[in-house]
């Protein structure tokens, strides 16, 4: 909040650097070039959800030529968006409390408890940040079909926590030991003179005080496993727990022409990501340039 | 593991060295810590090991077999998928793809990006409403991103077409996606409509804090704008700007997602980068050896690529 204020300050003033950049028309020539390049792809998007179908094929590229909300309740239904949208909720909520819960813990002792070993565990887990998903995708195939996963949620799940599609276990541990280790041990000392166990001062005492690293550690995995693509493509195969990005990939490609359903499909993926963006802008951008090594 | 080396602690004289010693010369406090800290480590450790740290070794195991993902037995061919690879058309395809995918998505997202944030930095009306704007293609999902551009690109009636046909361009208009001459740089104009605003809106931050009298004193200097740019203001943001270019630099390598959706890697081998064709390998062909090799070499890439940009980063100091 206070970034964007002070920002504002400085557009709405005349501030001396700021004048002739550019001519004020070509300034604004750019911005709406670049604006009109957004917004058009984007509200294509919502204009087709919103056609009846006739309407489509005669203007398909038209934007708002016809209103037909019922789009949305057919992709729920016959498309099967419903069914995606409630596995992706599950696998993404999951992998979240996973990547949260396991990281904290982690994160936290690898920064406070003297563990003999704790900087080989260490540069064990980041060492996960420079292995891209392709160097485990096949023998991890093998390895979930032979555990009996393959095609339930936990097929997902699991890797997704562990790290394999980035935002796992090596980044939360990154993120949470750097946390823990800015952390005054005083509090928890402090809570320990009071005669609270090891796991109560985590649980009581640094874990609130560590909620922004979580915060922006939550908003990446949120983001990263909602619109996860090829972990469902390789271990979903079955289209029970299919998830929306899966769905809506097959639905596109597949033989039907139902482009209004696919539009209506495809807002039903991005509607959360849009609401969970803007609630928590701020967390997701600086979690990514704080990951920005990978 | 960890907790049979602890109990044993328990046991052995302090004399002894190493892991264990340490163990058992510890005081009540720190012994109870470390029970503690394998208690909080092992969950996610083992997790870890499982389903990220074992397959990755089991990747180079199988890179040197032939195994076809079904038989009971996994022969050895030492080196064959690595000569074969080399030999391959189609690899050497996909990774002069890869380079043209890591060069043009790293510049061109980076470019555009500097230039608006600069645009946006300078004093523009509505510079929150653009950048909340610009952002938005990156947060949507790549299939998202995949399936309108699809619609943008169709030969028939598709609006990109149209545009062309309207000002007298006929000749320019054709099935950008189906037609090996652009199918890659297609996909590539999607990918950075999906990344340019990332780097608008990590520059806009970094420029809040460039020292604004150092630009002052460069204008009565007599600096044009593009002089303030390249000396005054880019070096100040100069460690965001290696950040950005890492991200896309170092992602450039294991891209699938977009030419996955978009054209499969066609037509033919046209778009195929490493990834696609690893997955074909892998899990149309088959060949879990031959596909292994391939993660490999894409797992090397992107560690090259990596040091690199650490070399990059290390000269600017």
């Amino acid at each position: 909040m206070r970034r964007e204020s002070r920002q504002q300050g400085i557009t709405s003033s005349d501030a001396p650097y700021g004048t002739p950049w550019l001519g004020s028309v070509a300034k604004y020539l750019v911005l709406g070039f670049f604006a009109a390049l957004v917004l058009y792809p984007l509200l294509l998007i919502i204009s087709t959800s919103l056609k009846d179908p006739l309407d489509v094929t005669a203007n398909p590229f038209t934007l708002f030529s016809s209103f037909s909300p019922i789009n949305f309740y057919d992709a729920w239904t016959l498309g099967g968006f419903g069914g995606y949208f409630w596995n992706t909720v599950v696998i993404t909520a999951l992998t979240l409390i996973g990547v949260v819960a396991l990281s904290t813990l982690a994160g936290y002792a690898l920064a406070r408890f003297r563990l003999p070993g704790h900087n080989i565990i260490f540069i064990i887990f980041i060492t996960g940040l420079m292995i891209p998903f392709f160097s485990v995708m096949i023998p991890l195939f093998y390895e979930l079909r032979d555990l009996g996963l393959l095609g339930s949620k936990a097929a997902v799940i699991l890797p997704a926590i562990a790290g394999a599609h980035g935002f796992g276990l090596p980044l939360g541990v990154f993120l949470m030991r750097s946390f823990y280790m800015d952390l005054p041990e005083e509090l928890a000392d402090a809570a320990r003179v009071d005669g609270a166990g090891e796991f109560s001062v985590f649980w009581r005492v640094m874990l609130p005080l560590s909620s922004p690293g979580v915060a922006v550690l939550a908003v990446l995995v949120f983001f990263q496993t909602w619109n996860n693509f090829i972990l469902a493509l390789l271990y979903l195969p079955g289209t029970e727990n299919q998830m929306l990005a899966t769905g809506l990939y097959l639905f596109a490609s597949g033989r039907t022409q139902d482009t209004e359903l696919a539009a209506a499909g495809s807002l039903i993926m991005v509607f959360p990501v849009v609401v969970f963006f803007l609630l928590f802008q701020r967390q997701f951008v600086r979690g990514l340039t704080a990951g920005a090594f990978k | 593991m960890q907790t049979r080396t602890e109990g044993a602690g328990a046991q052995v004289p302090s004399q002894k060295r190493g892991v264990i010693a340490r163990f058992a010369n510890m005081s009540a406090l720190r012994r109870q810590q470390a029970y503690y800290a394998i208690l909080f480590i092992f969950p996610g450790l083992a997790l870890y090991l499982i389903f990220m740290v074992y397959p990755f070794l089991n990747t180079i195991y199988l890179s040197f077999t032939n195994w076809n993902g079904v038989a009971q037995t996994k022969d050895w061919v030492g080196l064959s998928n690595y000569a074969r690879m080399f030999g391959d058309g189609a690899v050497l395809k996909s990774f002069f793809n890869n380079v043209i995918w890591v060069i043009l998505g790293t510049i061109l997202p980076v470019v555009i990006g500097l230039f608006l944030a600069l645009i946006l930095w300078s004093g523009a009306r509505g510079s929150l409403l653009f950048r909340t704007l610009f952002f938005l293609p990156f947060i949507l999902p790549l299939v998202v991103v995949g399936i309108v551009w699809q619609w943008l690109y169709n030969p028939l009636f598709g609006p990109l077409n149209n545009i062309l046909d309207s000002v007298g361009l006929n000749h320019l208009s054709r099935g950008w996606l189906g037609e090996p001459n652009t199918a890659l740089y297609a996909v590539l104009v999607a990918g950075i409509w999906g990344t340019f605003g990332f780097v608008v809106v990590v520059l806009l931050a970094a420029l809040q804090n460039v020292d604004v009298s150092t630009v002052e004193a460069a204008m009565l200097d007599g600096a044009n704008w593009f002089q303030r740019a390249r000396h005054i203001i880019i070096p100040q943001i100069g460690p965001q700007l290696t950040m950005v270019t890492a991200i896309t630099l170092i992602g450039g390598f294991s891209v699938f997602d977009l030419i996955f959706v978009m054209t499969g890697g066609g037509p033919g081998h046209a778009s195929e980068v490493l990834a696609t064709y690893t997955y074909k390998a892998a899990f149309v062909q088959n060949q879990a050896g031959y596909g292994s090799a391939l993660a490999v070499l894409i797992t090397v890439l992107s560690f090259i690529s990596a040091i690199v940009f650490v070399r990059l980063r290390e000269r600017e100091g």
